[in-house]
């Protein structure tokens, strides 16, 4: 069965090399409010953001770029490890896959519905921060804990 | 749908896993299968028939719930 648009499986211990540490350094800047002043850059910006007349579109800035860094290794990561194939793919990896990412999905949607209706001000914003990652977590942590579960059925009935 | 892959299976001394190797899938894939926890496609359905040199309809059949 054709299972295109996916990565071989080299690609998945590469993610989880990206998205490991990422994840991490994450945690610590959020911790930090995002502010940190670890890595300055200059870097082309379509929108650099500021206040009105401060700063040009389409023009290079000076600014910190650790979270800019870091949220690429995360989504870059997050990919590998999601879309590429397991050592042995076939169509029930496949459907476990497709399922996992709808269920994500809907959780991630759940979540939000709740973060939407009970949360407000500026921890509405932290929760904004959080969404942007959560459903490719909430889909590998699901994909691989059936992933686990079904071969842990197969390595039991021998 | 059910199926009677594990009976075929042993008739013919096959192992789940050498019956997965026949027909290209993974092990969980007949496991789960075997479990009526996943319907195969149509494609996968048939290697398995020929497999067997069954036909299909010898070794997967509707329920009353399909």
């Amino acid at each position: 069965m054709a299972t295109g648009l996916l990565l071989p499986n080299k690609y998945k211990f590469i993610g989880w090399c990206l998205l490991i540490p990422a994840t991490i350094i994450g945690i610590i800047l959020s911790f930090k409010g995002f502010e940190t002043n670890w890595l300055n850059a200059k870097v082309f910006a379509i929108f650099p953001g500021g206040f009105l007349g401060e700063s040009k579109p389409f023009s290079f800035i000076e600014t910190d770029i650790t979270n800019t860094v870091v949220g690429i290794l995360f989504i870059v990561g997050a990919m590998f490890v999601g879309i590429s194939k397991e050592k042995r793919e076939d169509e029930f990896i496949e459907k476990l896959r497709l399922s996992s990412l709808l269920w994500a999905v809907k959780v991630n949607y759940i979540l939000l519905l709740l973060a939407v209706v009970f949360i407000y001000g500026t921890a509405f914003l932290t929760v904004v921060i959080y969404n942007m990652f959560t459903i490719p977590i909430i889909f590998i942590v699901r994909f691989n804990y059936i992933l686990y579960r079904n071969a842990k059925i197969v390595s039991d009935e021998k | 749908m059910k199926n009677n892959i594990k009976v075929e299976r042993a008739i013919k001394g096959l192992t789940q896993e050498e019956l997965a190797n026949k027909v290209s899938v993974s092990r969980q894939t007949i496991n789960a299968m075997e479990a009526n926890k996943y319907v195969p496609s149509t494609v996968l359905a048939l290697k398995i028939a020929k497999v067997f040199n069954k036909s299909v309809e010898d070794i997967f059949t509707l329920e009353k719930t399909d």
